[in-house]
């Protein structure tokens, strides 16, 4: 009887996105980009149903249309003045809440440092599974079937969450941005917040990285490895300057303490596109390789013609990275 | 009170190779303690008062008791291993479950859990949120400053585009991004005292855990397939042994 009506299956059905909401320097909310990449994706896969979740206050009204023509079709507004910041635990509660109520079968979030923080907690509230930094997504039925690379990009693995809802996290830039479709509607519904999981926050200050210090928008970037030495800081900054363009760092030079996190390419730091790539002294990890695999030229400048990063560099370059910046910086 | 440091042994990325199938090789790669992991141990230090106990617990197979060791070396009090075969193949969920309990059964008072942000072979930095979510306390995330006044604990957390500082709750989970490694200075005798102290492996059943909320068969996630990819060296190579031709060079492909 069970086996013909189906009654042990799970019902659960559709999609719920966590739409991220990012503030412009003049403090007016905006949809991140990661949030529409995955809606983008969510629409190709199949015809279930779209559920979004925001968190804020009367300030989101105007980012409904925008929200619809990407195609949600339900929208739940948990609207709370105190939500308008990022607070995990609320959010999570509230996340599970309206979880348990649609009982969709998979929730997405972008890879972002709110959505990694917020995606396993919410996973651990509903005792499900979560894929974590996804970079593909496929649905067999129901299924969703999550692509990510392991031990830093050289195995790709694909991931099943054996419970329903399925919970993945999708790194930003992975599909491309949808374009949206105007004049689509959708609903939206409140949802009360009753909660008290919320955080003492005493100060709160946004360092709001200007357009032109954010290294994924940088046509050119110089990325320094573990291969320079310290005095090639601002001779590199210079070459940067001199071609229009940035300069960025492996792990290795955030760990000393050289470059600011915002600085750092790879896996755990940002995937980057540039139409140049200029590698000085990268051995290319696998985990750094997995942040350059969206440019168009790699040029990289080692003294091991070895290095992994020639499996991936259009030009190659055999020599002592600090000696050659110094050189390029005086003909440039 | 007790601070709990939940640390990670990880191969050292830097020295991995691999062969020519693209497949990693693993064998005589030296482990060490995850970077991110000795951050959290020296901002557990850093606020640590007499008659404070550090407790450091990591999840892994039995040679991660040298990891542990290092941990006392740098000043940790007691340590645990997690070891027990029913263990491999853990994925978020059940690595976080496994620490939880651990927590619950043998560290009940503890105050601050401190973990990495994330492990330098995983990079997902998922379990410290699961674990506070396991352990039902609040969750402080990406902390780059932990100071304490008689008050309690005050954290700044880096979110990548704000900066926040929060008023920290008794208990709490918090993952460190930032700690500071070159604050404490090296002693012999801290050296030698910490070979003495004992390291308690723990089992499945040490943790009174059953054989489905642990390991593989405790996982809510599965992998199906697992495809290499395979990539090949086509640039052209260049020498650069003149720095002079080198840089010319370069300017003309720029």
């Amino acid at each position: 009887m069970l086996e013909r009506y189906k009654l042990n299956q799970s019902r659960a059905d559709g999609t719920l996105v966590w739409l991220e909401i990012e503030h412009t320097p003049d403090g007016t909310p905006c949809l991140a980009d990661v949030s529409k990449e995955i809606l983008g994706r969510v629409r190709q896969l199949d015809n279930s149903r779209v559920f979004g979740v925001i968190f804020g206050h009367i300030e989101l009204k105007p980012l409904y249309p925008e929200i619809f023509s990407y195609g949600v079709e339900t929208l739940y507004e948990v609207h709370e003045r105190r939500m308008v910041r990022f607070q995990p635990e609320a959010y999570a509660e509230a996340l599970a809440q309206i979880a348990v109520r649609i009982e969709p079968a998979a929730i997405l979030m972008g890879a972002t440092p709110r959505g990694r923080e917020l995606a396993p907690r919410t996973a651990a509230l509903l005792d499900t599974g979560l894929t974590a930094d996804c970079t593909g997504l496929q649905v067999k039925d129901r299924d969703l079937l999550m692509t990510r690379p392991a031990f830093g990009g050289n195995l790709l693995a694909t991931i099943q969450c054996t419970t329903y809802p399925q919970m993945a996290t999708v790194r930003p830039g992975t599909f491309p941005l949808p374009a949206p479709e105007p004049g689509r509607e959708g609903t939206v519904i409140y949802w009360q917040y009753c909660g008290q999981a919320w955080k003492d926050i005493v100060s709160s200050e946004s360092v709001v990285a200007a357009a032109d210090d954010d290294i994924c928008k940088a046509k050119v970037l110089v990325a320094l490895g573990a291969g320079v030495k310290k005095t090639s800081l601002p001779v590199a900054e210079s070459v940067a300057r001199k071609l229009g363009g940035m300069v960025c760092c492996s792990r290795k030079l955030v760990e000393k303490g050289w470059f600011p996190a915002s600085r750092q390419v790879g896996q755990s730091g940002r995937s980057v596109a540039p139409d140049l790539y200029l590698a000085f002294g990268i051995s290319g990890s696998v985990q750094h390789l997995a942040g350059i695999a969206s440019a168009k030229r790699i040029v990289s400048v080692n003294t091991d013609p070895e290095a992994r990063i020639g499996e991936v560099a259009d030009e190659i370059v055999v020599g002592d990275a600090d000696a050659i910046l110094k050189e390029l910086d005086k003909i440039l | 009170m007790r601070f709990v440091v939940a640390v990670k042994q990880v191969p050292d990325t830097t020295l991995i190779k691999v062969d020519e199938n693209g497949s990693l090789i693993r064998q005589g790669v030296p482990a060490i303690l995850d970077p991110y992991a000795e951050h959290a141990l020296e901002t557990a230090l850093a606020v640590k008062r007499p008659g404070d106990i550090i407790t450091v617990v990591t999840m892994g197979p039995p040679q991660a008791a040298e990891t542990l060791r290092r941990c006392l070396e740098i000043g940790a009090d007691e340590a645990f291993l997690l070891s027990d075969q029913a263990f491999a193949g853990a994925d978020v969920h059940a690595t976080a479950r496994t620490l939880a309990v651990f927590v619950k059964r043998f560290a009940p008072d503890a105050g601050l859990v401190l973990c990495g942000k994330q492990a330098a072979d995983g990079d997902t930095g998922e379990v410290p949120a699961e674990l506070a979510a396991q352990l039902q306390v609040p969750q402080f995330c990406y902390v780059t400053e932990l100071s304490r006044a008689d008050s309690g604990f005050t954290v700044v957390q880096d979110y990548g585009d704000e900066i926040r500082t929060c008023r920290v709750p008794a208990v709490a989970v918090l993952s460190v991004a930032e700690g500071d490694l070159n604050r404490r200075l090296p002693s012999i005798q801290r050296f030698l005292d910490a070979q003495k102290i004992p390291i308690t492996t723990l089992g499945r059943v040490d943790l009174m855990l059953g054989t489905f909320s642990v390991g593989l068969r405790g996982s809510r996630t599965k992998i199906v397939s697992t495809q290499t990819v395979r990539t090949e060296r086509t640039g052209r190579v260049t020498d650069g042994t003149d720095p002079v031709k080198a840089a010319l060079f370069l300017k003309e492909v720029l």
